[in-house]
C-alpha cells in the first residue's frame, strides 16, 4: 500500500488492498525447518536393537566390507586397525561404534546464502528436501521425457518457491541436455542462484566435488571460514551412496574425501534394494544397511574427525514375481523405524523416507505409496528427508504436479509433528466458556483471533460441494496442481544476490569448461 | 498506520462511501452505525446509502470471500456490520417506498436439530440485505405457517442435515400447495444431503448449495418477481 492509500483509506482495519497483502505475506511465512514436539515411535525393544548391533558388527568383523579403487581408504583402514585382505576390510567388533561416537557430530549446522534459511541437521530436527536423481521429467500437458537444465532450475524454483521445504535439495533432476563432464557447475550454480535454500553438491567425481567446494567458497566470501574453529563453514550437504550389498567404491570415496576434508558433510547411505542388495527380511535388511553406514561414517570420520556427517538409509522391497522394486510397502517402513533407532544410539543424525512411488504418474497409486512412507519417516524421528518432493517411477522421474502434491503434505506433516499446543490460548477455555451450549464458535473473540493459523489449509484439495466442484470443471488433485506449478514459476522471483558473487560464480564456471573439452563418459 | 482518531464526519462523501467500503471490509460495525447516519443527515436517501455504499461494500466481501482471500469469521464480522447499517435504514427504506431487498424466514425442519449451517446462512443473507426471521431447529409444519401469517416473508428457507428429516421439507411445502399459497413464497432448500434434483422433487424453486450460493440464488429470484433494490443497483 502506498503512503497515500493509506491515508484516504486506513484507520483501524485496511480493507480489501491491505488484507490481500497481508494473506499473500502470510502464506510465504515459514520456519527453516522443523523442531519434532511429538514423541518418536519406537518398534524394537533393547533386545531387538541389540541383536540387530550385534549382527552388523559380526558382518563387518567376518563378512567384511568392500573399498574398491582407493588404495589411501584401505591404508587408512589398515592404519585405524583393521584386517585389510585385498580390497575387502574387515572391521574389528566395536570399532566403527567407537570412531563414530568418539569423533562424530551428533548435530551440524548446514549454512544457507540467507542465514534464516540455514538449517540444523540432527537432534529433534527435520528438514524436507526434494527428489534427488531422476533422470526424467513428467508433467501432465508433456508426459515423460527426459530432464534437461531447465527443468533442473524450474524445480530449484518451485523448492524455493514452497514454503514446505527446507532445503534445495541436489540432483532434482538429471540435465540430460549438458554434457557429463560440466554439467554439475550449471546444476550447483542453478542452487546458488535460484534459491538460498541450502543445497547439495556433485558426487560424480572428486574434481566435481572439488569444484563444489570452489563454488561453495565463493559463494559464501568473507564468510566461507568460520573464524571460532579456522575451517570453512558447513555449506554443502553430499550423498555418498553405498553400492549394496557391502562395497562403497572409488567415485564415491573420492567425492567424500573432498567433502570431509573441506568440512562439508558427507550423508552416507547404504542404496537397499531389498531382495536384491539385501536379504528378503527387515531384521537382515536393517543389519546390513547399518554395516555398510557405520563403516561409510566412521571412513569419514577417519579421514576428517568431527567433519559433519549424517547416516542414511534407502530401502524399497522388491516384487519377487519381476524384480521390479516397489514402494509403499510395509516392511521398508519398519526398516526405517529400526534405523532411526540404531542411528540415534550411535548419537548421528538420520535420513531416510522420501514421497516414494513406483506409480508413473500423480495418481492413487503414487498418493498411497508416497504418503506410507512420509508418515513413518516422520514418526521415526528422521531428521534429513530426501525425496520429500516429485518422486515417481522408483525414482526413474521427477513429477511437476507430483511435487506440488508432495509438497502440500509436507506440510501437513509439518504441522502434525508440531505437535499440541497446550499455551492459554491452546487451551482455548475461553471460548468454551464464550460460546457455551447450542450455539456455533465462528464468531467468538477466541476464533476471531486464531482462525487464520488455526488449520492447515491444503493449497490443492477440493474440498468444496460436488455443484462448484462440477462448475470448475471437475478437475482431478493432478489437474489442480497443474495449474498451481505453472502459478509458482510465474510468480517467481529471484532471491538477491551481489552481482560481484554471480560474476565470480559465472567467471569461475566459464574457465572451468573452457579447460577441458565436453565429454560424455 | 492505524489512525483510530479518524473523523468519519470529515470526509467528503466520495471518501465517506469508501471508507464504509473498507469498513465493512474489515467488520467495524459502530463506524457503519455512524457513516450510514451522517449520510443520511447530509440528505442521502435511504436507498442511495443502501445500494452505493453498503451493498457494494458487500459485493467486494463476497468476491474475496469466493476468491478464498477472506475467511469465514470474517464474513461473519462484516455481515454483522451490514446488518447494524440496515437496522437503522429499514424502517426509512418502507417509509419512502423503496424497494426492498426481501425478508426470509428460516429454519430447520422437523426432527432435525442441526443449527450452524443455516445459521450461516441467515447471516449471510442478513449480510447481503435480507431481513432474516431464524426460526432455530426442529419446525414442525405450524411453525412455518405460524412465522408466514406473523411476518409476511418473501422467501421460505428451510435446511435439514439428514436424509431422513429431508423430506420434511416436501410436508412444508405440499402444505402451502393445499393451503393455495405456494406461489407467493420463494422457497430455498439447503443442507449436506441435498441436491438440485431432490429440490426440484419436492418442488422447491432452489438448492443452494452453499451460504454464498444461497444470496446469490434469493437475490436473483427476487428480481424476477420485482424490482429489487439489487436488480436495479446493478442495472
Amino acid at each position: 500500500m502506498s503512503d497515500a492509500e493509506t491515508l484516504q483509506s486506513g484507520r483501524r482495519g485496511h480493507g480489501r488492498a491491505a488484507k490481500r497483502a497481508a494473506r499473500m505475506a502470510h502464506a510465504a511465512a515459514t520456519v527453516p525447518f522443523i523442531t519434532r514436539q511429538i514423541p518418536i515411535y519406537e518398534v524394537l525393544n533393547e533386545e531387538g536393537l541389540s541383536l540387530i548391533e550385534q549382527n552388523a558388527e559380526t558382518v563387518l568383523e567376518e563378512v567384511g566390507i568392500d573399498f574398491k579403487g582407493d588404495p589411501e581408504a584401505l591404508a587408512i583402514w589398515r592404519e585405524a586397525g583393521a584386517d585389510v585382505r585385498e580390497e575387502r576390510v574387515h572391521i574389528p567388533r566395536g570399532l566403527c561404534r567407537r570412531i563414530i561416537r568418539e569423533h562424530a557430530p551428533a548435530t551440524y549446522t548446514q549454512h544457507a546464502r540467507n542465514p534464516a534459511r540455514s538449517v540444523v541437521m540432527g537432534g529433534k530436527h527435520t528438514v524436507f528436501a526434494p527428489a534427488y536423481g531422476p533422470p526424467f521429467v513428467h508433467d501432465l500437458d508433456r508426459g515423460r521425457r527426459y530432464g534437461t537444465i531447465e527443468d533442473f532450475r524450474n524445480f530449484v524454483k518451485l523448492t524455493y518457491a514452497t514454503p514446505w521445504l527446507h532445503h534445495s535439495g541436489g540432483t532434482v533432476c538429471e540435465p540430460v541436455d549438458l554434457p557429463v563432464n560440466k554439467r554439475h557447475l550449471d546444476m550447483v550454480y542453478a542452487h546458488m542462484r535460484y534459491s538460498d535454500k541450502p543445497f547439495m553438491g556433485s558426487v560424480t567425481a572428486p574434481e566435481r566435488a572439488a569444484d563444489t567446494v570452489a563454488m561453495a567458497e565463493i559463494l559464501f566470501g568473507a564468510d566461507w571460514i568460520d573464524p571460532a574453529t579456522g575451517k570453512p563453514r558447513t555449506v554443502v550437504t553430499s550423498l555418498i551412496n553405498a553400492n549394496s550389498p557391502l562395497t562403497w567404491d572409488a567415485t564415491m570415496l573420492g567425492a567424500l574425501k573432498v567433502y570431509a576434508r573441506a568440512n562439508q558433510a558427507n550423508l552416507l547411505t547404504p542404496f537397499i534394494l531389498a531382495g536384491a542388495m539385501a536379504p528378503v527380511t527387515v531384521a537382515g535388511s536393517t543389519t546390513l544397511t547399518l554395516a555398510e553406514a557405520m563403516a561409510g561414517v566412521a571412513f569419514t570420520q577417519l579421514v576428517a574427525p568431527s567433519a559433519p556427517v549424517i547416516l542414511g538409509s534407502f530401502a524399497s522391497s522388491m516384487s519377487m514375481k519381476s524384480g521390479a522394486p516397489t514402494f509403499g510397502t510395509p516392511e521398508p517402513a519398519m526398516v526405517m523405524y529400526a534405523m532411526a533407532a540404531l542411528a540415534r544410539r550411535l548419537n548421528v543424525p538420520f535420513r531416510a523416507g522420501g514421497a516414494f512411488t513406483a506409480s508413473k504418474i500423480p495418481d492413487a497409486q503414487a498418493a498411497y505409496e508416497s504418503a506410507l512412507t512420509m508418515l513413518p519417516a516422520c514418526l521415526a524421528g528422521t531428521n534429513f528427508i530426501l525425496h520429500t518432493a516429485g518422486w515417481l517411477e522408483g525414482g526413474l522421474a521427477m513429477g511437476y504436479e507430483k511435487f506440488v502434491m508432495d509438497a502440500d503434505q509436507a506440510g501437513m506433516l509439518q504441522t502434525m509433528l508440531n505437535g499440541i499446543d497446550l499455551s492459554e490460548n491452546g487451551q482455548a477455555m475461553d471460548a468454551i466458556r464464550e460460546v457455551g451450549p447450542g450455539k456455533h464458535f465462528l464468531g467468538c473473540g477466541h476464533t476471531q483471533a486464531n482462525f487464520e493459523s488455526a488449520f492447515h489449509g491444503s493449497a490443492i484439495a477440493d474440498n468444496n460441494s460436488f455443484e462448484q466442484w462440477d462448475a470448475e470443471g471437475r478437475l482431478d488433485q493432478a489437474q489442480r496442481a497443474n495449474a498451481q506449478w505453472k502459478r509458482m514459476l510465474q510468480d517467481y522471483e529471484p532471491p538477491p544476490i551481489d552481482p560481484a558473487t554471480d560474476d565470480a560464480l559465472l567467471d569461475f564456471m566459464a574457465r572451468r569448461k573452457a579447460a577441458t573439452p565436453d565429454s560424455n563418459v | 498506520m492505524a489512525d483510530d482518531d479518524l473523523d468519519l464526519n470529515s470526509l467528503n462523501d466520495d471518501d465517506l462511501v469508501s471508507q464504509m467500503h473498507d469498513d465493512l471490509y474489515d467488520g467495524l460495525k459502530e463506524e457503519i452505525e455512524q457513516a450510514v447516519n451522517i449520510l443520511l443527515a447530509r440528505g442521502w436517501t435511504p436507498y442511495d446509502v443502501l445500494t452505493q455504499a453498503l451493498v457494494e461494500g458487500m459485493r467486494i466481501v463476497g468476491e474475496d470471500f469466493r476468491d478464498g482471500i477472506l475467511f469465514v469469521p470474517e464474513v461473519l464480522l462484516s455481515a454483522n456490520a451490514m446488518k447494524a447499517g440496515m437496522a437503522i435504514l429499514r424502517p426509512l427504506l418502507a417509509e419512502t417506498g423503496a424497494p426492498k431487498v426481501g425478508k426470509m424466514i428460516i429454519g430447520t425442519v422437523k426432527g432435525d436439530i442441526h443449527d450452524i449451517g443455516k445459521n450461516l446462512v441467515a447471516m449471510m443473507m442478513e449480510g447481503a440485505g435480507f431481513e432474516v426471521i431464524n426460526l432455530g431447529i426442529n419446525n414442525a409444519v405450524d411453525n412455518f405457517l405460524k412465522a408466514i401469517d406473523e411476518h409476511q416473508p418473501d422467501i421460505i428457507g428451510m435446511s435439514a442435515l439428514l436424509t431422513t428429516t429431508m423430506p420434511y421439507m416436501k410436508v412444508v411445502i405440499d402444505t402451502l400447495k393445499e393451503k393455495g399459497i405456494r406461489s407467493d413464497f420463494i422457497v430455498l432448500v439447503g443442507g449436506a444431503p441435498l441436491n438440485e434434483a431432490f429440490a426440484n422433487a419436492i418442488g422447491a424453486d432452489a438448492y443452494c448449495r452453499d451460504a454464498a450460493v444461497a444470496v446469490e440464488t434469493a437475490k436473483r429470484l427476487m428480481a424476477d418477481r420485482q424490482g429489487s433494490v439489487q436488480a436495479r443497483a446493478q442495472a
